[in-house]
């Protein structure tokens, strides 16, 4: 009788047993699934050392058709963001769950943090982020209809387009033009008057416009003006009494 | 002697009108005129300045067209017939034109790259060029503005004060050897071909300037501007300098002194009207002055208020930012609201804003008052970059600028050019034109001085000093001269001579009575204020800063100051005592000869 009381205790001990660890993976599990949104929210925090901040400014940017900021353009953020990771690591492994976001305000704008696809506890360092962010800045922007300006991320700076730089500076162009026109018109005038000189050596015909000629020689043809003014009637007055 | 009749003459007197008025309206009606506008009392700066028109600019014009309509000769030869003692007022006059021929170009060499650089799709004075990595904009353009960094480091490629000089900036030089090609262009032929081109240099500013009103006008904001300068604030006219600087303004808009107003009327037919002409270019130059200054202030109005706008834009931003407000929540005309609002319900936030809080006043932005090449090349464009289609806008008026520029360079050569032709020995071996080209030369090579990294310092002190005393001690002598020297009896003869009228009261009054009068006072206020002064300081350009600071001139820079101010008076006493010497060695019984360069 004694070995059958033993193998009943035995069997039920077991049984007890079983029945706790059911209940323990049980409630682990509970807690588990309980914990995992609380895991996650204390993954993504305000100023967390890994966190990015966002902010958007929609209205500012497409003024009356500005679309209204709500969950689905949020779901459309998380996938923009891993697709973004995606590109950056060439891999297939980033999916919408890994983007985490957090304190969203009325201004637009939030937290995210992007947590590694093999450990959903690890979470991808801000820097790799910030590279992610910028090789796919464009099509970011694009996917919401923004800019670099009205879609901050805060500590990412916008890489500037380079300046374009031409062979001729466009001014030299402009330049060249003018001075080349500027030059002919002197060469054209200087060889125009040359000519006109070279015509009235010839004495082939009266020339009533070279000015200078006169200037030069003095009354040299039959060309008179209206009248000399003779300065001999004033002369008494032409010279102050000293 | 025949030569007056072969002396060169304007085909119509609409020429001579149309050069008088294109070297007169020149930059300082665009730059100057509204600086002093504002900063004496709006519309009721206009009294002093129509006042000193009538008792000081149309007299003196009218004296200068006189002179040289009857002497037929340039200012050299012009004074030593009237009186030969005085006849270094016109090489003082000569010597002056001749320090403003050096500067005055390189003004329009900066209005040439402004314009050849407006021929981008982006203004290149718009944003701050990129830095080398590429990870913002250059340093030096953000402590300062894009328009001030395209100016002081792009243009000038400016050293940090006077004293580091450095090499030549090549675009500068070729815009000034352009320049000057222009000049001789329209002064090879002498008035037969200046006379062809003041029908385009005078009228075409105008066109430009009614485009630009109309553009100005419609603006945002520009009726601020207008309704600022116009609020008359009678107070100021109670201060003196009002008075000192609208006489200063009058004399020096109509470019007394210089000799070109001379050379200029020495082309004219015997006969020819010129008091009325004078009456006419004087009051078109006062009437172009306050027509510039509507549009300058209608520019004003629209850049402050756009700066105003953009302010009030940047507080809003900030304000939406730290207290993390949906969009449209805060507007730009509630700003001020919500400001006072935010420091009462979150005031710890709102303290640790701190300094970004930036204060908007409209009232402060249409203040800040500027002249000179700082209003035409750096407020300007500034205004101009905001406009819709600005590179259209920016290629005009750098047209305008230039057309104004060049009209007041023919004057200013043409009072060289034409009492060096006078002289015999000079006419005997060369023709006009190879006088002309190498005066251009000359004044180009000289001018180059202006293009190094200092050059912009040097371009100040003589922009400052190079033509502002001497030219008062200039037409004061020139006023003594004729009504006292010459005799007013006989200036009334010769003008009677002339028009076939006698002087009339007015004229007599003003030359001989009231003119001397507030010329003297002028001149003893120029030299008390000079003495009060101190030592002379000049605007420095501080890189690290991004603006510029005031630093004193070294001591060599003071002497040079020195040096252009007795150059061309010391002109005057230095003749008269050559004159007097030779007179004296001829009294003294040697054979009499008169060696006289004058062509009588």
């Amino acid at each position: 009788m004694e070995e059958g009381c033993m193998i009943n205790s035995n069997f039920l001990g077991i049984s007890l047993f079983m029945r706790c660890l059911r209940m323990l993976v049980r409630i682990l599990v509970l807690l588990y699934l309980a914990g995992a949104p609380a895991l996650a929210q204390t993954l993504c925090q305000p100023n967390a050392s890994n966190g990015c901040r966002v902010r958007i400014s929609i209205k500012t940017a497409l003024g009356n058709q500005a679309y209204e900021w709500n969950e689905n353009e949020m779901f459309l953020f998380r996938a923009t963001m891993a697709f973004a990771m995606r590109r950056y690591y060439k891999t297939e492994t980033y999916n919408v769950d890994n983007i985490i976001m957090c304190n969203q305000t009325l201004r637009v704008s939030f937290w995210f943090v992007v947590t590694s696809p093999e450990n959903s506890t690890m979470l991808i360092p801000k820097a790799d982020v910030e590279k992610a962010v910028r090789m796919s800045r464009h099509r970011i922007n694009n996917a919401f209809l923004l800019t670099d300006r009205t879609l901050e991320f805060l500590g990412i700076h916008p890489t500037l387009a380079a300046p374009v730089n031409p062979d001729t500076p466009p001014w030299l162009i402009v330049f060249g033009v003018v001075i080349g026109a500027v030059f002919a018109g002197i060469i054209a005038l200087l060889v125009s008057s040359l000519l006109q000189k070279r015509r009235k050596e010839k004495g082939m015909m009266e020339d009533g416009q070279d000015e200078e000629d006169r200037q030069m020689k003095g009354v040299e043809n039959d060309n008179v003006l209206d009248g000399i003014y003779n300065r001999g009637f004033t002369d008494d007055d032409r010279f102050t009494k000293l | 002697m025949g030569k007056d009749a072969a002396r060169a003459e304007w085909d119509n007197p609409m020429q001579f009108v149309l050069a008088c008025v294109s070297y007169a309206v020149g930059l300082g009606n665009v730059w100057r005129f509204p600086y002093l506008c504002q900063m004496h009392g709006g519309g009721g700066f206009l009294i002093p300045y129509l006042l000193m028109l009538v008792l000081l600019g149309v007299p003196l014009f009218y004296m200068e067209l006189a002179i040289g309509q009857k002497m037929r000769l340039g200012s050299i030869g012009a004074w030593r017939a009237i009186s030969p003692y005085l006849g270094g007022v016109g090489l003082a006059s000569v010597v002056t034109s001749m320090y403003l021929c050096l500067y005055y170009n390189v003004i329009n060499a900066w209005s040439f790259w402004y314009l050849f650089h407006s021929f981008q799709s982006v203004l290149p004075w718009a944003e701050c060029p990129v830095n080398s990595n590429l990870t913002g904009h250059v340093e030096e353009c953000e402590r300062a503005t894009p328009t001030q960094y395209f100016f002081y480091r792009e243009t000038l490629d400016i050293s940090g004060s006077i004293e580091e000089n450095g090499g030549i900036h090549m675009g500068q030089a070729l815009c000034l050897l352009l320049a000057w090609m222009i000049v001789y262009l329209f002064i090879v032929k002498g008035v037969k071909s200046t006379g062809k081109v003041v029908y385009f240099t005078a009228t075409f500013p105008y066109l430009v300037l009614i485009i630009y009103l109309i553009r100005g006008v419609t603006l945002h904001g520009a009726i601020n501007g207008v309704k600022y300068m116009f609020t008359p604030k009678m107070e100021q006219l109670a201060n003196p300098t009002t008075w000192i600087n609208a006489a200063t303004q009058i004399f020096f808009s109509l470019g007394l002194g210089f000799g070109s107003l001379i050379a200029f009327a020495s082309y004219n037919q015997y006969n020819n009207n010129f008091e009325k002409q004078a009456i006419v270019v004087s009051m078109v130059n006062s009437s172009t002055s306050i027509f510039a200054s509507i549009v300058t202030f209608s520019i004003y109005g629209f850049k402050a208020t756009f700066n105003y706008e953009s302010c009030l834009e940047r507080v809003r931003l900030l304000l939406l930012n730290t207290f993390d407000l949906a969009e449209d929540t805060i507007s730009l005309e509630n700003v001020n609201h919500w400001i006072a609002e935010l420091n009462r319900t979150h005031p710890e936030q709102f303290a640790s804003l701190g300094g970004r809080l930036e204060t908007c006043d409209l009232e402060a932005e249409l203040d800040t008052a500027v002249e000179g090449t700082g209003l035409a090349f750096i407020v300007y464009s500034e205004a101009i970059k905001n406009m819709p289609v600005s590179q259209l806008w920016s290629v005009l008026y750098f047209i305008m600028l230039l057309l104004l520029g060049m009209g007041s360079m023919l004057g200013n050569v043409i009072a060289v050019i034409t009492p060096l032709s006078d002289l015999k020995f000079i006419s005997r071996y060369m023709s006009t034109k190879t006088l002309n080209g190498l005066v251009c030369l000359f004044c180009l090579l000289l001018g180059l001085g202006f293009t190094t990294r200092s050059g912009n310092y040097w371009f100040t002190m003589f922009n400052d000093y190079g033509a502002t005393f001497s030219l008062l001690f200039i037409v004061l002598i020139e006023v003594i001269t004729v009504c006292y020297i010459y005799g007013i009896k006989r200036f009334e003869k010769d003008v009677e001579d002339m028009l076939g009228h006698r002087l009339n009261w007015y004229w007599k009054i003003m030359l001989a009575g009231v003119s001397p009068i507030l010329l003297i006072t002028l001149f003893i206020f120029y030299i008390v204020n000079y003495i009060q002064g101190g030592t002379p300081t000049y605007q420095a350009w501080n890189k690290e800063l991004g603006k510029s600071v005031v630093t004193e001139y070294p001591p060599y820079a003071q002497a040079f100051i020195g040096l252009l101010l007795a150059s061309s008076v010391c002109c005057i006493p230095l003749t008269a005592l050559y004159t007097y010497c030779k007179k004296r060695n001829l009294a003294s019984g040697k054979r009499e000869r008169t060696v006289s360069t004058v062509s009588a």
